[in-house]
């Protein structure tokens, strides 16, 4: 064999393994001053003169004996090893050992645990040595792998290799360019028995090794096998099942270990469960199994659920003595929904779901570990048997050179890619230069198409000379305003994003909230939501248990949380989704059979605002009409002119105050409404007393499309007014008031004026005035609320308005006795229109 | 208190407003022509000069005007004296009487500039400290979320993508199938899915999902568009996963081209186009490889750390001193998701990323804590002027 090639230090090995796409997420150095500590031999012991826990030791470290002061209850007898640490040793911990004197006995040294050494978790008592080892000898020689550094690589779940160190030293050797070594291994040779195995699930279990052991001798493992599994986060139990997951690690393979004196007639069956059959697993856990569940059996009951756990009756115990090694493997599949079905995790269906290898490497570890257990057990392989099933065929790949270059946009040399291949155990057949036949090995099931071996090209030959390809196709975008989800919206997300403006700029915060709902609180918001909400299968907490369909509950939480926290008052914002069961939209594109499935999702805007704490003698600065302000003024911003109207929902918004909340309409949509925060809210809330939250919002996907401003003419001649002074119930809107008073204006100026219609484009606007007598000049400012005065004068349950109609004509001046005689007209019809409405003039 | 005027050296002098000078009528007219009338109207002019300095603000001038000079002033009553004089005493009195009265007005006048003058050094040495403003208006914020999420839109749509949106309930096939991960396939443990429960009586839920990733979008542009394709999607996606870096809701972009010829090196070229807009930088890009189902092959992409210079000579928080940051993760679309779009993967090519746009703020703005982002806290919020 050539000289081996070098390996990179620590953090070269991390780049390289990485680089490999096996990501290396942490990197540990175990065992730093080791070197230190030595096998020592114990000459005697006797109690400390002051201390009944306390005893003395003397140790031969090799050259001389020295005495310790030591607190362990396990230190061996005269002749017994343990490790020592000499005064002037600097433990891993950074813990330096100094000649102290404990309870005036001078100690010289420290007899060393598993923990302080770190490689164990057992800190109860000294760790006792192999009489066989010689006092003085270092233990870093003793015990190889004991200054060590570990990788904690993140493997994605393609790569069932590289569940196993072989796996990775495999890629890393293709990577470094030298050659993977691994320790020769022997085929076990036992007498074929085929009845310790019966396989009745052929399509399950693809490969089954039953080897039978007789006088194994259970105990702990070896110290270097204890180390390694301690340092990958494994407990060490005892040598059988420390071997089984040992192979686990080096092998990616799971093994099992059976008592097989515990097995009925010392054997198993592979085959499904029945219905109803019950297996009591290794946690304890009793598990009643389906028809799907596949099982490894003995004569009688199931004993293992095959490929995820053991059962508890015939595990290996501290007595068992004859035992029935299964290495197999299992169809992933079947083993991810028996794991899925019984909520059960375990390194063993972690690696047979994800697909371990049939083939070589599955040999390599039956051979691995029946060595190991005679090594290590002393027990003696007397039967084998291997039964097989079906297993996936390999599948045969054409890699075409040209194609690589394609989706990598860079080459990769012929004899370069061949190179990689065939380090990681593909075989290629280059018969054809342009299109070769490739067969990738058993342990990569995930090798399956061409771009897959494409990908292990470029894993392996690394990413470093990736050119950027300069001639960047030209931009094809369609430039069309991308629409939003709900296929009746106008609002295109650029409009929303303009509205999301609009919103700060009237000086409000944005929220991102959870789309997630606490379904009480939400019904308590909206009572619809008990019907129309969609609730989450699985959620993590019961206050996440439905999506919202309301803005409201989450942005009480934050008012909530801000009133608890400062107190100061909010001005906030959210524009996002809710989402209900509905009517399923119409649409016939090539999603619409899914979209027909799916719920509705509806983008609002919900705006809070809230005075904050208030401290004694302070107002809130904000009412309910605030809010109103704040949506009016964001639709303005928007080039949207928009009206305030009485509720007319039936019944009035549940979340609101019944008697304080309004609408938004634009034309004749309703867009919006808004008022004060119902108070059964704020007290579900918990929000301290005083605390006033008015609530208002926009159905993004009614507002309709803003267009641009379109600019009007300047009024050349100047308005004239009139006020009047009108009485009503307290319960007659302002709005119904002064929407009596527009329509009386527009049926006569309209029917005076029949030429200025609506319907006249821009361009005849901007050239041609309307030869009419109007009110005003622009809608919303033709009749002023100037005043709604109760008190003094006005009876109770009565308000006055007072009012103010704007009067101009577009071509000329107007004579006074021509505006009082339209106003006198205009005020009359408007009385008429609100005779239902007890309508008093007190002035005009 | 006003500072007075008189403090200022020169405040009573009249700014060089001439005034005729009455003394100088009886040299031009000469004694002994209506003499006694002239004197009569001298007198009152004298008069009005002595009181002048009566007037101190406009209103005392104007009455003083009306005084004087008004229709029934005490100089306008004097113009009857002309009815006892000569035709020759006439003449002489008449000019002598607009002399008076120009000079008399001419005095008005001037007091008028004096009083202007002084009451603009008044308004002029007032004093108002500034630095103590009212309450100031409320400034509002736009959402770190929300600010980058458009900026990575704006970098993009120049770059020539369109921005499209997908249903945050997706169907399993979308968010699962059609990307390359099977049902029965551990990809799917990658992404702990939030299902939704089924309706009873209404609508079927079954396999309806809170999307995990934005890549369900990237199968909705591939069915309802034609090569070339290139879009971004950004949006809210879902995973059960809620600790200290982790949200159960979180916003993630998604890019997706797919052209004839699009490789390796097109990502690579585009996604150092997006951090030198982005982040305003030459930063090199990296490429590693990973995987996700949905490509072949798949690279996660860091960028060199951008943020190592805001904390000199110490260890950066953000790369925790490596100097890469991982943004995201990319590749080739597999054949497999092609196909399900209706693609020929044959014919085309295209490559596809997606990165958290929340982690991108946090970087951007260097929040430290998720749940700062959610909570709604006003105090956060308004850290955030647009
Ligand atoms: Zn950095």
């Amino acid at each position: 064999m050539p000289g081996r090639t070098p390996l990179p230090d620590d953090d070269g090995l991390s780049a390289a393994i990485t680089g490999l796409g096996l990501e290396v997420e942490g990197m540990t150095r175990y065992g730093d001053g080791l070197e230190a500590i030595i096998v020592g031999e114990v000459v005697g012991r006797r109690p400390h003169p002051k201390s009944d826990k306390l005893g003395l030791v003397e140790i031969h470290d090799g050259k001389r004996n020295v005495e310790v002061v030591c607190g362990a209850s396990n230190v061996p007898d005269a002749g017994g090893r343990i490790a020592f640490a000499p005064e002037g040793t600097v433990l891993p911990g950074g813990m330096t050992i100094g000649a102290r004197t404990i309870r005036g006995v001078e100690s010289r040294g420290m007899i060393c645990s598993e923990v302080e050494l770190e490689i164990g978790s057992d800190g109860d008592g000294i760790m006792v040595l192999p009489r066989t080892w010689a006092a003085g000898d270092r233990l870093i020689d003793r015990v190889p792998g004991i200054v060590d550094t570990v990788f904690e690589v993140s493997v994605t779940p393609n790569r069932p290799d590289a569940l196993g160190h072989v796996g990775v030293a495999r890629d890393l050797a293709v990577r470094l360019r030298c050659s993977l070594a691994v320790a020769p291994l022997t085929a076990p040779t036992a007498d074929p028995d085929p009845t310790l195995v019966t396989l009745e699930a052929p399509e399950r279990c693809g490969r089954y090794f039953g080897f039978a052991f007789s006088g194994a001798k259970i105990g702990p493992s070896p110290l270097w096998m204890r180390v390694r599994l301690h340092r990958v986060g494994l407990r060490p139990i005892n040598n059988v099942v420390d071997i089984t997951n040992f192979i686990s690690m080096e092998w990616g393979q799971p093994l099992h270990a059976f008592d097989r004196a515990r097995l009925a007639e010392g054997r198993v069956v592979v085959r499904q469960a029945s219905n109803g059959e019950t297996l009591t697993v290794l946690d304890g856990t009793e598990l009643t199994l389906t028809e799907d569940d596949l099982v490894i059996a003995d004569a009688q009951r199931p004993q293992a659920l095959a490929g995820v756990m053991g059962g508890n009756d015939a595990g290996v115990q501290d007595t068992t003595t004859n035992l029935l090694l299964e290495t197999a493997w299992f169809s992933p599949a079947p083993v991810r929904r028996s794991a899925r079905r019984h909520h059960m995790t375990s390194d063993s269906a972690y690696r047979f779901e994800r697909g371990v290898d049939y083939g070589l490497g599955l040999s390599r570890a039956v051979a691995r570990a029946t060595q190991l257990i005679g090594e290590i057990t002393g027990a003696r392989l007397v039967a084998g048997h291997h039964a097989r099933g079906q297993t996936p065929a390999t599948p045969t790949i054409t890699l075409r050179p040209a194609r690589t270059q394609r989706i990598l946009g860079m080459p990769i040399p012929d004899d370069e890619a061949q190179r990689i291949l065939a380090g990681l155990e593909i075989e290629v057949d280059t018969a054809d230069p342009a299109a070769w036949v490739c067969r990738p090995p058993t342990h990569r099931p995930d090798l399956s198409i061409e771009e897959d071996l494409i990908e292990e090209l470029m894993r392996v030959h690394g990413l470093d000379d990736l050119p950027s390809r300069g001639s960047m196709p030209t931009a094809y975008g369609t430039d069309a305003p991308t629409a939003l989800l709900d296929p009746a919206g106008e609002f295109s997300r650029e409009e929303t994003d303009a509205l999301v403006d609009a919103l700060v700029a009237t000086g409000c915060n944005e929220l991102v909230g959870f789309a997630f709902a606490d379904p009480e609180a939400l019904a308590a918001v909206d009572p619809r939501s008990t019907t129309t909400a969609i609730h989450v299968k699985n959620p993590m907490r019961s206050q996440h248990g439905v999506l919202r369909t309301h803005l409201l509950p989450g942005m009480l939480d934050a008012v909530a949380l801000n009133i608890a926290r400062h107190g100061r008052p909010l001005r906030l914002f959210e524009v996002g989704r809710t989402y209900g069961w509905g009517e399923a939209p119409s649409g016939d594109g090539p999603t619409a059979a899914i979209d027909r499935r799916l719920p509705r999702e509806h983008m609002m805007a919900g705006v809070v605002l809230c005075g904050g704490l208030v401290t004694a003698g302070t107002r809130s600065m904000y009412d309910a009409r605030s809010v109103g302000g704040v949506l009016l003024d964001v639709l303005s911003r928007l080039g949207i002119e928009a009206d305030l109207r009485p509720a007319t929902a039936e019944p009035a918004e549940p979340h609101l105050h019944p008697g304080v909340q309004a609408e938004i309409w634009i034309d004749d949509r309703r867009v919006g409404s808004f008022g004060t925060v119902h108070p059964d809210l704020v007290r579900r809330w918990d929000l301290p007393d005083g605390v006033a939250v008015f609530y208002g919002e926009l159905n993004v996907a009614v507002l309709p499309k803003p267009a641009p401003a379109q600019v009007r003419r300047l009024p050349r001649f100047p308005a004239t007014s009139r006020d009047l002074s009108l009485d009503t119930a307290a319960t007659v809107p302002a709005w119904t008031v002064v929407a009596a008073l527009r329509t009386a204006a527009d049926s006569l100026t309209e029917s005076a004026a029949p030429s200025a219609s609506a319907g006249d484009g821009p361009a005849k606007a901007l050239t041609e005035d309307p030869p009419r007598l109007s009110p005003g000049d622009r809608a919303g400012t033709d009749v002023e609320v100037l005043e709604d005065y109760r008190g003094q004068g006005v009876p109770d349950g009565r308000r006055a308005l007072l009012l103010r109609l704007h009067y101009r004509a577009a071509a000329r001046s107007v004579a006074d006795n021509e505006v009082q005689a339209l106003h006198d007209e205009i005020v009359t019809r408007a009385l008429t229109a609100l005779a239902g409405s007890d309508p008093e003039i007190r002035r005009r | 208190m006003h500072t007075s005027v008189g403090d200022f050296p020169g405040a009573r002098c009249n700014f060089g407003v001439r005034r005729p000078r009455a003394p100088a009528l009886r040299r031009r007219y000469g004694a002994g022509v209506s003499d006694d009338a002239i004197q009569q109207l001298q007198g009152i002019d004298a008069e009005l000069a002595a009181r002048l300095d009566e007037a101190v603000d406009p209103e005392k001038l104007y009455a003083l005007q009306v005084e004087f000079l008004g229709k029934k002033g005490k100089l306008t009553a004097k113009r009857a004296l002309m009815g006892s004089l000569e035709p020759a005493g006439k003449k002489a009195f008449g000019q002598a009487f607009n002399a008076i009265k120009a000079a008399m007005e001419g005095r008005v006048a001037g007091r008028k500039e004096t009083l202007e003058a002084q009451a603009r050094l008044a308004e002029l040495s007032r004093i108002q400290d500034l630095t103590m403003l009212p309450q100031r208006g409320h400034v509002g914020s736009v959402h770190p979320i929300t600010s980058t999420r458009r900026a990575l839109e704006t970098v993009f749509r120049s770059m020539g993508f369109d921005v499209l949106d997908g249903p945050h309930v997706e169907a399993e096939q979308y968010n699962f199938d059609d990307l390359n991960i099977a049902s029965d396939h551990p990809a799917r443990d990658m992404q702990d899915t939030f299902f939704v429960a089924p309706l009873s009586g209404g609508q079927a839920a079954a396999d309806l999902v809170l999307r995990t990733h934005t890549s369900p979008v990237q199968v909705r542009a591939m069915l309802t568009r034609k090569p070339p394709i290139r879009i971004i999607a950004p949006g809210t996606v879902f995973r059960r996963d809620d600790d200290a870096t982790h949200s159960p809701t979180f916003h993630q972009i998604e890019g997706l081209c797919i052209d004839e010829g699009v490789s390796m090196a097109d990502l690579k070229a585009t996604m150092e186009r997006f951090v030198r807009a982005f982040f305003g930088a030459d930063l090199a890009i990296r490429l590693r490889p990973s995987y996700f189902p949905f490509v072949e092959p798949g690279a996660e992409f860091d960028v060199v750390c951008p943020f190592c210079e805001r904390t000199p000579g110490e260890t950066c928080s953000v790369c925790r001193g490596s100097h890469w940051i991982e943004l995201g993760g990319s590749g080739m679309v597999h054949p497999n998701v092609l196909r399900a779009g209706g693609i020929d993967p044959e014919r085309y090519t295209g490559w596809a990323f997606g990165f958290g746009i929340d982690r991108m703020a946090m970087l951007l703005h260097g929040v430290s804590h998720l749940r700062l982002m959610f909570e709604g806290d006003v105090r956060f919020l308004e850290q955030f002027p647009c």
